[in-house]
């Protein structure tokens, strides 16, 4: 073994170590803080899209509500008279659609038969047990039920109200559909979170009879869904694939598209029964954590080099400077006294190291003490 | 004294509302408009006037096509382009008859169109980061039986845009065209894109910027504050586009990784024996002034071409620090080193040459690694 060669090596080598298993580790340590950052977006996103879906929930409820206590509505649909409600309610259903979304309002006889459709008037009397089990429940049971459902005009979110007589006796139900356009459009406006809602082909085509049959066209199908709407298209055809889609949980994953690295939340739509008829997409720029997951981790590895080639020159510097130089001079120079030449001295003994000054003074000593000898 | 009373109240009366006449003028227009059109019958309305028939604010719908981007002047901060606005929202009291237009609409272009957009309300909108007047404007008006208004307007013109070159020169930078309601405030009218103006809000197929890769066209809304705490609708609809970092690399990062060589060279150039240095010091400092003077040449020719990265914190400020700082520490070695030998005055001839040994390839080392690890940082 060389010493001056092995001993910078191991040094050199175990500084690097060290240094090395000390920036992976606060690499991971970085990394493991921006995915809990990530995570918490995650989250944040799913509260969104479930407080939304809910709140458009709530509201269609709130006003399924307010029009089916109405006297005047109770006694026209106790009196079986649609041209009534409709000249009673269409105003005012063509206003809540302008301006607040709302997309359906139906009146249903015993047990889930379509009365009146206010978005759709020509278009009553059709069953809606099949594909309805909200309204079946609530005439059912009598009590006001919520959720999504894929009705004839379309998906919406609904909430559906009892209806009685103004002798209070249970004569159907009503309810209000607010549209996924307008609460995916006010999320996106509000929080910049682009939105998509995907709806199960088989089930827009056997019951959505009322709807724009463009829709089902080669870009918006996705797998067997398909995208009914989204706030940007372009994004969604790279970040949701049918492979995501199939699935029945709240499902979050990272997908590069365009050059950027966004999160994808997807939330399914269940209806009445249970079933996954749907699901709501929401995707946020993720590229801000990923940039800075990346930049730090580009820091660190400079960081890294910095301390490894620092340390190295110290240990490079005090082992071959302090110690390794000038033993090897005053080796050579004991070389030198062995063939008889006493000429040669050490220079500069007195900034040596102690233990290297004493083995200078030894040589000095002997060099002197031979040319005595030879005088 | 109920006289003198009567006159007490009715002087107090009068200066009551002589003090309140202010504060009602002061008011926006927004409450004039509100009460002149409440009072309006259908034959005498005035059909300027804010269309309270769907209640306020009236929502009016919003899409930005990018027909063509002429030009993309990042070092001013700026663009040229064509683009098509699209505004619509519903009138009432312009509903007509549908079997009195064949087409299904009635349709206005040219003067026409300047003229009846005269006659009817039309949202006060402007493009706010307009620089100077445009060099093309047209518009049509199409106005619908259900009283559905749509105004299209085609503008060719020079955009105001902010430039973020803290990734030059792999940035992506947005040509945002602002839409703001300057006249009406949010609660008279409001932007909203809904999905047909999504759908409507592109750039075409064709367009190209040269040196630039364009991408999506994505819509932000926003409110600016108005007077009165009142605000006014606005969003911006903006066309990101990418750098094509491949055309910039080489005329800007060769030059200034080539610099960095200077000062470097300047250490190199230097040897020892026995501890002492062999060239001198006045030599090795003379070639790192030339590469002072190198750096500052190539530092005001960056800055004249690439004015968006003469200031601020980005990867060629970076890079020109890091040449100012090599330089800065070469000249130290040079100096200290190489003249004074300080080293070896405080340590011994042998603690000298090792650290000479080590300089020699820690420094390289250390300056290719931070410009290496600078590029990488812009790039991520």
């Amino acid at each position: 073994m060389k010493f001056r060669r092995s001993a910078p090596l191991i040094l050199i080598s175990a500084i690097a170590l060290v240094v090395v298993v000390a920036s992976i580790v606060s690499s991971l340590l970085f990394t493991n803080m921006i995915s809990s950052v990530e995570e918490k977006q995650f989250s944040l996103m799913h509260s969104i899209v479930a407080f939304n879906l809910k709140s458009a929930e709530d509201r269609a409820l709130a006003r399924a509500a307010m029009v089916a206590n109405l006297p005047r509505a109770r006694a026209l649909f106790a009196a079986q008279d649609r041209a009534g409600l409709l000249a009673e309610y269409s105003k005012m259903f063509t206003e809540q659609k302008d301006k607040y979304g709302v997309d359906q309002a139906q009146f249903h006889s015993l047990p889930a038969t379509s009365f009146l459709r206010l978005n759709a008037p020509e278009d009553f009397g059709d069953d809606l047990t099949r594909f309805r089990p909200i309204v079946v429940a609530v005439n059912r049971d009598q009590i006001s039920r919520k959720g999504f459902a894929v009705a004839r005009s379309g998906p919406a979110i609904f909430g559906v109200v009892p209806m009685f007589d103004p002798q209070e006796k249970h004569i159907g139900s009503f309810e209000v559909g607010i549209s996924f356009d307008d609460v995916l459009d006010n999320l996106k406006n509000a929080y910049n979170i682009e939105m998509a809602v995907f709806i199960d082909e088989a089930s827009l085509r056997e019951f959505a009879k009322g709807i724009d049959p463009a829709i089902f066209s080669d870009q918006n199908r996705v797998g067997k869904f398909i995208r009914f709407h989204s706030t940007n298209g372009a994004i969604f055809q790279s970040l949701v694939s049918d492979k995501d889609l199939n699935t029945t949980e709240n499902t979050q994953y990272t997908r590069e598209a365009l050059g950027l690295t966004y999160g994808i939340v997807l939330v399914p739509l269940r209806n009445g029964a249970g079933d996954v008829l749907g699901m709501v997409a929401a995707t946020s720029d993720f590229s801000a954590s990923r940039s800075s997951r990346g930049r730090a981790f580009v820091w660190q590895a400079l960081i890294a080099l910095f301390s490894i080639v620092l340390l190295a020159g110290v240990a490079l510097v005090v082992i071959r400077g302090t110690l390794l130089r000038p033993l090897e001079v005053i080796t050579s120079r004991f070389a030198t006294l062995s063939t008889g030449d006493r000429s040669a001295e050490i220079p500069e003994t007195e900034i040596m190291c102690e233990e290297l000054k004493k083995l200078a003074q030894q040589y000095e000593e002997l060099r002197t003490a031979n040319q005595k000898e030879t005088e | 004294m109920r006289i003198f009373s009567a006159f007490f109240l009715l002087f107090v009366g009068q200066i009551a509302a002589a003090q309140s006449q202010p504060i009602s003028t002061a008011q926006p227009a927004r409450s004039q408009r509100v009460e002149a059109q409440a009072e309006a019958k259908p034959s005498t309305q005035d059909l300027t006037s804010l269309p309270l028939g769907k209640g306020l604010p009236v929502m009016v719908r919003v899409g930005l096509f990018f027909q063509s981007v002429m030009a993309f002047a990042d070092s001013e901060g700026t663009f040229t382009g064509t683009v098509d606005m699209r505004l619509r929202w519903e009138d009432p009291r312009l509903r007509y008859p549908a079997e009195t237009t064949p087409r299904g609409f009635q349709e206005y272009r040219g003067p026409s169109a300047d003229q009846k957009l005269k006659e009817v309300w039309v949202p006060g909108v402007a493009f706010s980061n307009l620089k100077e007047s445009p060099s093309y404007q047209t518009t049509s008006l199409r106005i619908f039986p259900n009283g559905w208004v749509e105004v299209m307007q085609r503008t060719t013109g020079r955009f105001a845009i902010t430039i973020d070159a803290g990734a030059f020169p792999f940035d992506k930078q947005t040509l945002g065209v602002e839409v703001t309601v300057r006249r009406e405030t949010t609660g008279e009218a409001s932007l909203v894109v809904l999905q047909e103006d999504i759908d409507f809000s592109r750039a075409a197929q064709e367009l190209s910027i040269d040196g630039w890769t364009p991408g999506l066209v994505n819509v932000k809304r926003y409110t600016q504050p108005g007077w009165y705490g009142e605000t006014h609708s606005g969003l911006t609809v903006g066309l990101t586009v990418a750098r094509n970092s491949g055309n910039v690399v080489a005329p800007v990062f060769i030059p200034l990784l080539a610099s960095l060589l200077i000062p470097l060279v300047a250490i190199w150039m230097n040897s020892t024996e026995d501890g002492e240095f062999t060239i001198d010091a006045f030599e090795l400092a003379n070639v790192i002034v030339g590469g002072l003077f190198a750096v500052i040449a190539l530092n005001f020719t960056i800055n004249a071409v690439y004015s968006p990265v003469a200031t601020g914190d980005n990867t060629v400020t970076r890079l020109f620090g890091l040449n100012y700082l090599t330089l800065g520490l070469s000249l130290a070695i040079v100096v200290l080193l190489y003249r004074y030998n300080v080293p070896m005055r405080l340590f011994g001839r042998y603690v000298q040459e090792q650290l000479f040994s080590y300089l020699s390839w820690a420094v390289p080392l250390l300056a290719l690694g931070t410009a290496l690890a600078l590029i990488l940082v812009a790039a991520t």
